[in-house]
């Protein structure tokens, strides 16, 4: 009997120090995580360029890689 | 698929550190973290001084998604390495498996605490919705998702970093490499840090991380 005493302290004293290594679920909510939208699905925020269709890949491809033609100084200066 | 990469012409960076500037005001990145430094050698030897500005290469094989405990990280469909700072601890790992120094930690407080890391996201964000203000305050601008390019390299004065998709900024580099020679000038035809964050000319493409393993993603 004392011994099953002794291991049913053991095991809540186990029980009270793991439980810091657990997660509290408001940090497993918050963690819960959310997929990474593709670029091409633009952006919210009202500071998208023109001349591409949001959710085109296509269309959002060519105005980037049109943009980065600006880094060209051969293509720009004439 | 657009692959992003950088590249940065040795010949033409002047170390005006506009680039560490840009990203710094674009991104609202704290003192004592930068996700971008320009870098000289040899400086003050006439002729021999070259200067690089360095930041995440977004590297083929990355070395940090490979040491991170905790699996923070991953890749886009455009070869951005990016990573999740709910799931980041902070522990250092990839800074030190890094070899361009790309992993920024803040120090806080006393005891040498850090941050969770932060890096170049090459203006793409997190994981948060693009363009939102949660994900600029974790990460910075989402300029692809604006259909921007980063903007160290869009203002760089001299076009000596160029970012972008790599079929096209190699197009442009190689233009540049051969009006040089054709002038009989240093061609400079090795690009800083491709070979280490790329692999050999002719490797395969780096895979996406599935929509399902992105650290934040919903199972």
């Amino acid at each position: 009997m004392k011994l099953n005493f002794k291991i049913l302290g053991v095991c809540l004293v186990a029980g009270v120090l793991l439980a810091a290594c657990s997660e509290p679920p408001e940090i497993a909510a918050k963690v819960a995580k959310r997929p990474d939208v593709a670029p091409y699905m633009g952006a919210d925020n009202g500071f998208m360029t023109k001349g591409w269709t949001p959710g085109n890949q296509e269309s959002w491809m060519e105005a980037i890689n049109k943009r980065n033609q600006n880094q060209s100084e051969y293509s720009r200066v004439k | 698929m657009a692959r992003m990469k950088f590249i940065c012409d040795t010949e033409r960076c002047i170390e005006c550190n506009g680039c560490v500037t840009a990203c710094k005001n674009e991104n609202e990145v704290p003192w004592g973290v930068n996700r971008r430094r320009v870098v000289t050698v040899n400086d003050g030897v006439i002729g021999q001084e070259k200067s690089v500005s360095v930041a995440c290469m977004h590297c083929s094989d990355a070395p940090c998604m490979a040491v991170c405990p905790v699996d923070c990280f991953y890749r886009t469909d455009e070869g951005v390495v990016l990573h999740d700072k709910d799931i980041c601890i902070g522990c250092g790992y990839c800074s030190f498996a890094c070899p361009f120094g790309a992993p920024q930690f803040l120090s806080k407080g006393a005891f040498g605490v850090r941050s969770k890391m932060d890096k170049c996201t090459f203006c793409s964000g997190g994981p948060e919705a693009n363009g939102s203000v949660a994900e600029f305050e974790k990460y910075g601008r989402n300029r692809l998702a604006e259909g921007k390019l980063p903007l160290c390299a869009e203002m760089c004065s001299t076009k000596a970093l160029i970012g972008g998709d790599s079929e096209v900024i190699s197009s442009i580099y190689s233009k540049r490499v051969a009006v040089r020679e054709s002038n009989g000038k240093y061609a400079g035809s090795n690009i800083f840090g491709w070979s280490t964050a790329y692999g050999p000319s002719g490797s395969p493409a780096p895979t996406p991380t599935p929509a399902d393993k992105i650290p934040g993603a919903k199972s």
